[in-house]
């Protein structure tokens, strides 16, 4: 067990270098300038030069490489060049271990950037795997205990209709008739606790929520409907079914606790991909989550912040992969032989 | 085997599927099996024909125009629209016209209807090219992983894990403009250079699935009597991967490729959305990108390719389900 | 194929497009019939007296936030490079005071200049080569500290670093003493003045602290001269004049982040593309400002928004988007939607500026070829294709000035072209009378956006119409600007606007069609219009006492055209945005073509 997650750590240890690496490879040796690809759209020929030395993209990509893990490791100083920073000592900038790079057109540290963010991206995924979580498993029960009936097939084939609308439009159509044509949630913004209390907060987050949770809902009402049939086949509920428990009983302790296990493994890999930012969602309510951000930075030529960010939803679906691994290992003995 | 595995192959991939369905129609194929049960099943087949009706749709544009009566991207913005830009004869404002069955777009005086039929066609192209790589990819990455025992396994499968992990509309958004970048030079190009890019981006974040899906079979159909008694007999490992493996891999592939195309049609007007999307021919996406300005005022615009995706979406998903569920009775309809 | 919604929106890309900024356009406005007035005599647009404090409507709440939503971004915040439309409007509005500035008068619907940080309008030694503007006391910046007239100098000299500051205006590099040798204060070794483009060693350029082309005297700031320049007063509203303290300018690129701010708001936060948050400047003092008031909290900017959104946003009015409002050009489905529900929340006006096809003159030789493709340009299809609404944002045009500019001559050149008649049979007459049937017409367009695709499809087809070969050059949103400036370009057509910096002709002409700037890389010149008798006539009407200056430029405009069809008249800019119902104080300002910042407020 122990070797088992000893090997899974390091795999995952690996895999985050490795992809670090690839990221770097992928924006630093491409047709686009990365000097120019992070000083902005507007950017003079002059800032180019300085970019390049401030970031330190005028050395090999290797040694750019090892500063930027060395920075995530023990943190490092903005600019990279240490003649610019002598030069200008009240212009240089400190950025904390783990460091993820310096916007030089923002002036500041992705890291700062990430913090800003971060709390909406995890406000709305929060929101969002309540939603899809209660209504996926209801339905997808719903839809197993209802099996080859009308309910049955209308539970799966009208989220699997939902799930076919591409997601901006659901937001769309969400801002455009639920909250400004009928008023019935407040235009979408994003409000912290701080600023309106929970209630507020939460009412905000409701459209954008569901607009995520509809993507991910089919998949859990299949993944529940059939994992619950699956274990209803099983011989132990048979057992208990022959027994006389009861069917609600039998469903709630025996079937669905069966189906739990997979259940949970699925939403810890895809809470993790969400907690990262949802890209479309964000972007078509507005709020400066860090999916949002991402797509900025894009339209902006920031690359520090978009390798920054890469690299920071990678590393979360990679931790994510290896907790619910050990934990599935500990449940499932099989996992561990193969 | 990581979860993941145990997630794509379903609820108990270790029991081996194809229970005597019934013992007197013996000597069945499990591939005719699936096609019998797959023929018998109504929304199934109401599901192809709607798939069929898209793809002929898309093969026949120019001749479907023609028969309509419509051009595509023709129209005079000065005879066929207003002082308000917004088209002066058919639906939603002027009632249904045979001239313009789906109206015109506003600004251009574009038919919509030529547009949406050349739209499929863009949309179909862009997700079959790009599904037929990923799947080709995924299963030959899938046959070494899962026949090499040892390092070439090792290096695939972590390979398939990276590329699972990296955001894959972060990088789609972020590295598109670079693969375009290199026709910058030459901007004639830069319409076919986008519809490339645009596949390219579809292929290589589209193959993980299938990969670990074929390893995972091949490792057990790799222990196999009619495997190793091929490997005793001296025959080369590309034969038996092609001719020995390969068919028994169909159902796996055909079951991916149906869910699999649906996603990318998706994900096609998702990147359009995003920016990422091809230029200098109509496509769903892109009509869709147009149409976000007269969502309220005019929303037929939006709706027509909407629609087409929502359909074609659905049927396809609905249409891979029941292939599934044909190829493996274990499922429970 | 980058994302590039923000640059999708309709006629948002125009402003972007204009290769100027505006300032000027003294006169302006519409009447009840939506045609344009005549703009007013060239003294009409000033008061040298005008004083604060502005009184703040009645009706006005006090606090409140005011969120401006954009499509676009704002090229730069730095107020030496402030020369668009947008910043300029941000940063003169509400954050950087200069030496004079614009307010808007309401009862002539004009904007009318005005005294700012200087006492008065300047005053012009007997030689017109030395100004003398005068600071008012008790000036002090967001930090308490006080504004003197060495940091005004200080930033006139950073102004002429244009290779470091770029894109700011250059007309100090003209008409200042030394404009054309120094090098601003960056560049203060030769090594440094040779890394600077253009650079050659006998041409006596020099840079640092010691430049006496500017010097404070006092509270005194003196300009010198290399030549008489009447309109200066005007020059001086621009940001370029306003006090920037040498001591925050340590990286002068970064300045951009937190401008020193002597107006009313200041930066509390800015993202370049993303967001400007204004708050309240507690140093201001209104009583020194005859042309701002503090009547919300803080100003919210927030740029790069997708279009649909916002105009949807603010079309509901409903809570938070009541106090919205947005300085886009309004999309054709959102302006008949508001003209329809709410008018009142829809502000439309004019804006000092001309869209132009360019023929190459050493390309297109013959003047018969250039009046036909101005009878087989489809004004309209084109407008329409790339989204404009006639009559709202675009206006038909003749002359080369706009509407609005002093001393502006109405004229139709060739006979009896309103600037929107497209008639494919004389164009085709004319090619044949000079021989040119089937003359190829070449020009760019962005292949990447949609629209400029659909406006290319709409002139191939007009021009071919006209017996032109139309081969329209692909090139992409991002390299379009560049493209067109390229002196080896493979085109004969250029598109392009201008707009005025101030009203009169003197900020167009000596400007765009000065024979020394043809055929030189950048294309200072666009149409590459070199004619010895045009350049004679210019140089005359510079040494023009002031108040002849704007009619003689009327005429120079209209004889121009007559005798060497320079350019093909794409339109004149028109504005159209909307707001949300509580905001208030939203007035088109016809000198920027923007609203006026200034003075808006929340009901």
């Amino acid at each position: 067990m122990v070797a088992y997650i000893i090997r899974r750590v390091i795999v995952g240890l690996l895999m985050l270098v490795a992809m670090s690496f690839i990221v770097f490879a992928l924006f630093m040796k491409n047709p686009v300038d990365p000097a120019q690809f992070s000083c902005g759209k507007n950017c003079p020929p002059e800032r180019i030069e300085e970019t390049r030395h401030a970031l330190g993209y005028d050395q090999p990509l290797v040694v750019q490489w090892g500063n930027f893990l060395k920075g995530v490791a023990v943190g490092r100083e903005y600019p990279a060049d240490e003649k610019m920073r002598e030069a200008n000592p009240e212009l240089v900038s400190e950025c904390a271990a783990p460091c993820l790079g310096f916007s030089q057109q923002l002036q500041m540290t992705v890291n700062e950037e990430i913090a800003e963010a971060a709390p909406i991206s995890i406000s709305i995924a929060m929101v969002a795997v309540v939603i899809w979580v209660i209504f996926g498993v209801l339905f997808g029960v719903l839809a197993a205990v209802f099996k080859g009936t009308l309910i049955d097939r209308g539970v799966v084939g009208g989220t699997l209709f939902l799930y076919a609308f591409p997601t901006f439009f659901v937001g769309a159509l969400l801002i455009n008739f639920v909250a400004i044509k009928w008023g019935i949630f407040p235009a979408p913004g994003y409000v912290p606790i701080a600023e309106g209390g929970v209630g507020q907060w939460l009412l905000q987050l409701m459209l954008p929520g569901f607009t995520l949770a509809v993507v991910y809902m089919a998949g859990y009402v299949r993944m529940t409907r059939a994992f619950v049939l699956e274990s209803m086949s099983e011989d132990y509920i048979r057992t208990a079914k022959s027994k006389g428990v009861k069917g609600g009983k039998v469903l709630f302790k025996h079937a669905l606790r069966a189906a739990l296990t997979p259940l949970v493994t699925m939403f810890g890999l895809d809470f993790a991909a969400v907690l990262g930012g949802a890209i479309i969602t964000e972007s078509v309510f507005n709020y400066y989550g860090l999916g949002k951000l991402a797509v900025t930075a894009n339209n902006n030529y920031d690359l520090p912040t978009i390798v920054g960010l890469v690299l920071l939803l990678g590393g979360l679906v990679i931790v994510a992969n290896i907790i619910v691994d050990i934990l599935y290992a500990i449940i499932d003995p099989r996992v561990r032989v193969a | 085997m990581t979860v993941s595995e145990v997630l794509i192959q379903g609820p108990d991939p270790e029991v081996n599927p194809e229970p005597s369905e019934s013992g007197e129609i013996a000597g069945r194929s499990p591939m005719r099996i699936a096609m019998d049960r797959l023929l018998s099943d109504k929304v199934a087949m109401i599901c192809a024909g709607i798939v069929l009706l898209f793809v002929l749709i898309a093969i026949f544009a120019p001749l479907l125009c023609k028969l309509f009566g419509v051009e595509v991207r023709a129209g005079d913005p000065v005879t066929d629209t207003d002082s308000f830009n917004y088209p002066v004869i058919g639906p939603p404002n002027y009632g249904f016209t045979w001239e313009a069955p789906l109206g015109l777009e506003p600004n251009s005086g574009n038919d919509l209807l030529a547009e949406w039929f050349y739209g499929a066609r863009t949309s179909l192209l862009v997700a079959s090219i790009a599904t037929i790589v990923s799947t080709v990819v995924g299963v030959v990455l899938g046959l070494i992983a899962g026949y090499s025992r040892g390092w070439g396994d090792r290096v695939v499968t972590f390979v398939t894990d990276l590329f699972l992990t990296l955001p894959f509309l972060l990088v789609a958004i972020a590295v598109s403009p670079m693969l375009v970048e290199r026709w910058r030079d030459n901007p004639s190009m830069l319409d076919d250079a986008s519809l490339i890019a645009l596949i390219v981006i579809l292929s290589v974040f589209g193959w993980m699935g299938l990969a670990r899906l074929i390893r995972g079979e091949v490792i057990s159909l790799r222990e196999r009597e009619f495997i190793e008694a091929a490997h005793v007999l001296g025959m080369p490992t590309h034969r038996i991967l092609f001719k020995e493996l390969l068919p028994n891999l169909v159902a796996p592939i055909v079951v991916s490729f149906s869910l699999s195309l649906p996603a990318t049609i998706a994900a096609e007007a998702t990147l359009a959305y995003l920016g990422v999307g091809v230029t200098g021919r109509p496509s769903w996406g892109q009509t869709i990108l147009r149409a976000q300005n007269w969502f309220d005022e005019y929303p037929l615009f939006l709706y027509a390719p909407i629609i087409g995706i929502v359909v074609l979406v659905f049927a396809l998903n609905l249409l891979g389900d029941a292939i599934r569920d044909a190829f493996d009775p274990k499922s429970f309809r | 194929m980058r994302l590039k919604r923000t640059v999708i929106a309709a006629s948002a890309i125009a402003a972007l497009t204009l290769t100027a900024a505006c300032g000027g356009g003294g006169g302006g406005g519409e009447d009840k019939t939506g045609e344009f007035k005549a703009g007013g005599g060239a003294g009409a647009g000033k008061d040298a007296e005008a004083t604060g404090p502005v009184e703040i409507p009645e009706d006005a709440q006090k606090g409140g936030t005011i969120t401006v939503m954009s499509n676009n971004a704002p090229h730069t915040l730095d107020p030496t490079r402030t020369y668009y439309t947008d910043s300029g409007a941000i940063m003169s509005g509400l954050v950087t005071r200069s030496l004079t500035q614009y307010v808007y008068d309401e009862k002539t619907g004009d904007s009318i200049l005005v005294p700012d940080l200087a006492t008065d309008l300047g005053e012009a030694s007997e030689d017109g080569l030395t100004w003398t503007f005068t600071l008012k006391d008790g000036i002090k910046y967001e930090d308490g500290t006080d504004v003197t007239a060495e940091d005004v100098v200080y930033g006139i000299k950073r102004s002429f670093a244009i290779d470091t500051l770029t894109d700011g205006p250059t007309y100090q590099t003209t008409f200042f003493k030394d404009g054309d040798k120094y090098k601003g204060p960056f560049a203060d070794t030769d090594a440094e003045l040779k890394k600077l483009s253009g650079y050659e060693p006998d041409a006596g350029w020099y840079g640092g602290e010691d430049y006496d082309g500017v010097e404070a005297d006092g509270n005194k700031v003196i300009i010198h001269l290399a030549q008489p320049f009447a309109e200066l007063d005007y020059y001086a509203s621009f940001p370029v004049f306003s006090p920037i303290p040498k001591a925050k300018d340590k990286d002068p690129l970064a300045y951009e982040s937190h401008p020193m701010a002597t107006g009313p708001y200041k930066f509390e936060s800015y993202k370049p593309g993303t967001s400007l948050k204004l708050v309240k400047n507690d140093q201001w003092d209104p009583k020194t400002d005859p042309g701002r008031f503090q009547a919300v909290d803080a100003f919210d900017f927030k740029f790069a928004q997708d279009t649909a959104k916002l105009e949807n946003q603010i079309l509901g009015d409903k809570g938070a988007a009541q106090t919205m409002m947005t300085y886009d050009d309004v999309t054709p489905p959102t302006y008949k939607a508001i003209k329809e529900k709410a008018p009142d929340n829809l502000i439309e006006g004019t804006s000092p500026c001309t869209y132009m096809y360019r023929p190459d003159q050493t390309k297109i030789k013959d003047k018969k070829i250039r009046e036909a493709i101005s009878w087989a340009y489809p004004y309209q299809a084109a407008w329409k294709a790339s989204g404009e609404i006639v009559g709202v944002t675009i206006e038909p045009g003749t002359s080369i000035l706009p509407p609005g500019t002093a001393g502006r001559v109405d004229y139709q050149y060739p006979k009896g072209q309103d600037g929107q008649t497209t008639d494919p049979e004389k164009a085709k007459a004319l090619l044949k009378e000079a021989g040119a049937e089937g003359f190829e017409l070449k020009w760019y367009y962005e292949r990447d956006d949609e629209q400029s695709v659909a406006k290319k499809d709409q002139m191939v087809k007009g021009f071919e119409a006209a017996g032109f070969k139309a081969t329209p050059v692909a090139s992409t949103d991002e390299t379009y600007r560049d493209d067109q400036s390229n002196l080896d370009a493979p085109i004969n057509l250029r598109y392009g606007g201008w707009c005025s910096d101030w009203p009169s002709g003197g900020s167009w002409f000596p400007a765009q069609w000065i024979g020394s700037n043809a055929n030189k890389p950048g294309m200072p010149n666009p149409t590459n219009f070199k004619e010895a008798d045009a350049d004679a006539k210019q140089a005359e009407i510079l040494k023009m006492d002031a108040d002849e200056v704007p009619a003689a430029w009327g005429e120079f405009d209209k004889w121009m055209q007559e005798t060497y069809m320079v350019e093909i008249n794409a339109g004149y800019d028109a504005n159209a945005f909307i707001k949300g119902s509580k905001v208030g104080g939203v007035v088109n300002d016809p000198v920027k073509g923007m609203p006026s910042f200034s003075i808006m407020y929340l009901k």
